[in-house]
């Protein structure tokens, strides 16, 4: 049976009833000619018991990188499993690139070691990682805080210019993101509150609300999750980029330790600059609640007077408390996952999403945990 | 389109390269031949990834002409461009090899974009260029698990596998030890065999003289070609008393670090 599959290329295909077949190819087999070539040869030899398979390209008058790739695939068996294949009259200097290329076919699915995964296996495994990951935290905590005091007592041997970009960078540049979510916080929880207190022609507690809220809570968790987000996520960035350049193994190998280096000063920065940026968020949290009510026609002094009574000093102290804490939070994990970036173009990305994921995390459990304190002892 | 010679493969004219109004080369012009391996080689800073970038339409340069195979490369657009480009393969320095596929994968990646060859074929296509530069046992490792030289060898691989005549390699030995860089060229000269044209950028002159069929050495001072031809005759006989010392691995005699004498 002849077949013109295109124009260029002419295949005779013949499959004898004693599991004997031979294919004889005329024309230019190239990247052209060779996929209607393939599904040829695919309908006429597949679905039959072939034994011995002939291939015979002495008629080629051209044969690129594409043809020797169909004869490969031929000669492999791949397309008459169980056959004997034979390509024949290739031309000489072909034949030499044929027989260099001859794959076995093992090499197409190498046996990969699959290791038996049970259920009970699966949770051990996670268990183990789970402590090992454990462990490695508080060795990291533990250096933490043994390189404190030392930058702390001696100034000398820390890294002040370090800490005081990494103050500007995290600090006064978050100033306009955080004095825009802040006001907006205010706005809402102003307007939302209004709105229920009306019901009872309680209004004017909605100073009370905001001052009560933002002091005690919002302020302080929405500051963290913002810096999370903004700075956690670029120490995480930027020490796993030096780890993937062999920056911290350059450290390394002058005697510097990398966490008294990068850790410390961007902990320093981080427990300075959070604080700050919490009490900052407050007052433009009560600010766009203050200007909310003196659009519901309530004064002042009226406003102010309200303000002042609805939260003591203590309020204050531990929002602040907390916002350190946060501050510790977020600048330690964005570190801890930097340093422990591995190889590979991935490895940043991935080390940046767990430094913004867990420091969310552990943020809510310590204001979870700050609250029922604060319950507890009142 | 002009139609150069056959056995032309690429034509550098008048090209003009440089960043904003500093100029690093200026009216380059040579010839490269079918099936030849050419270098193009210059001190650090003398312009020869730079022109490399022009050759394969990274860079646009300020003025001047790169023909492949008889089209004017940089007036090539849409479409005509697309297959200009797949006449040539390029090897970066550092291998860029994408790191979250396989090696395999890598290969077969330009195959999966362009051709239409059936997926079954692309597979063997891209196990035989694997098997081409000796890495077919490596086919399901990641680049990261791979030594420089073998990262080398799967970025040709990959280079090669839109069929393309031209390849373009860039420090192809750099970095390497003595003996995997001895492999690079030999992988190069039995490529070249098989009827590949190579333009490789390099400075490490045992492969110069291992694989160079011509050369041109590349002058940060002239701005452009200081000399051409085989690198044995530019070692002997150059006229230019640099390219000499070049070839000889002798230091500049205005910079020693002998001690002038008693202190």
């Amino acid at each position: 049976m002849t077949i013109p599959t295109q124009k260029e290329l002419e295949a005779d295909v013949e499959v004898r009833p004693d599991g004997r077949a031979c294919v004889v190819l005329r024309g230019r087999l190239n990247e052209q000619t060779v996929p209607g070539c393939w599904s040829l040869l695919e309908k006429e030899l597949k679905e039959t018991k072939i034994q011995t398979l002939q291939v015979d390209v002495s008629g080629l008058s051209f044969c690129n990188a594409a043809g020797l790739t169909l004869l490969l695939y031929l000669n492999m068996a791949r397309m008459t499993p169980r056959a004997t294949v034979s390509v024949l009259g290739l031309k000489a200097d072909l034949e030499i690139i044929f027989r260099e290329l001859i794959l076995e076919d093992k090499a197409f699915h190498p046996q990969l070691a699959i290791k038996s995964d049970s259920f009970v296996g699966k949770i051990g495994r996670k268990v183990k990682q789970l402590n090992r990951d454990f462990q490695e935290e508080m060795v990291f905590l533990g250096a933490i805080i043994a390189s404190l005091p030392l930058s702390i007592f001696h100034p000398k041997r820390s890294r002040w210019t370090e800490t005081h970009c990494v103050v500007e960078l995290a600090g006064a540049n978050a100033v306009p993101i955080v004095s825009l979510m802040s006001l907006l916080l205010g706005f809402i929880i102003a307007f939302e509150s209004a709105r229920r207190l009306a019901e009872f022609g309680a209004q004017l507690y909605v100073a009370n609300t905001i001052m009560v809220v933002m002091v005690r809570d919002m302020g302080p968790l929405m500051t963290a999750i913002l810096l999370a987000g903004r700075s956690g996520s670029s120490f995480a960035a930027e020490i796993g980029t030096m780890k993937v350049n062999e920056e911290l193994n350059a450290l390394k190998t002058f005697g510097l330790d990398p966490i008294p280096f990068l850790v410390v000063p961007r902990i320093l920065a981080g427990v300075f600059v959070t604080p700050l940026l919490t009490f900052y968020s407050i007052l433009m949290g009560v600010i766009g609640g203050v200007i909310v009510m003196l659009g519901l026609g309530f004064t002042l002094p009226l406003i102010l007077h309200q303000l002042a009574s609805s939260v003591h000093l203590n309020d204050l102290g531990t929002g602040i408390a907390k916002s350190a804490v946060f501050g510790v939070i977020v600048s330690a994990v964005g570190c801890w996952h930097g340093l422990r970036t591995q190889q590979g173009p991935s490895a940043v990305g991935l080390s940046t999403t767990r430094a913004v994921v867990t420091s969310l995390l552990l943020i809510i459990v310590a204001d979870a945990f700050f609250s029922a304190i604060s319950f507890l002892l009142k | 389109m002009m139609n150069a010679p056959d056995d032309i493969a690429i034509s550098v004219k008048d090209l003009t390269v440089g960043y904003g109004d500093t100029v690093i080369l200026q009216n380059v012009n040579f010839q490269v031949r079918h099936g030849e391996v050419f270098v193009i080689l210059g001190a650090s800073g003398s312009g020869k990834s730079t022109l490399l970038k022009a050759m394969i339409g990274l860079y646009p340069p300020l003025s001047g002409e790169v023909w492949i195979d008889g089209d004017n490369l940089w007036a090539a657009q849409g479409k005509e461009r697309l297959a200009l480009l797949r006449r040539f393969g390029v090897m970066y320095q550092s291998g860029a090899l994408f790191g979250s596929l396989t090696v395999l994968e890598n290969v077969r990646l330009p195959l999966d974009e362009f051709s239409d060859l059936p997926d079954p074929l692309k597979e063997v296509a891209a196990l035989a260029r694997l098997r081409l530069v000796g890495l077919d046992a490596a086919a399901d490792k990641m680049p990261a698990e791979l030594s420089g030289g073998m990262q080398k060898r799967a970025a040709i691989a990959r280079a090669m596998a839109l069929d393309p005549r031209i390849l373009f390699l860039d420090e192809p030995s750099a970095g390497l030890d003595p003996i995997t860089s001895a492999g690079i060229d030999l992988l190069i000269t039995s490529l070249h065999h098989f009827g590949f044209t190579f333009v490789i950028v390099s400075h490490e002159l045992p492969s110069i003289y291992s694989i160079a069929d011509r050369v041109v050495m590349l002058g940060s001072d002239a701005q452009g070609i200081i000399a051409e031809g085989k690198p044995a005759e530019l070692r002997d006989g150059a006229a230019n008393p640099w390219v000499r010392r070049f070839f000889n691995r002798q230091p500049d005699p205005g910079h020693s670090l002998e001690p002038a004498g008693n202190l």
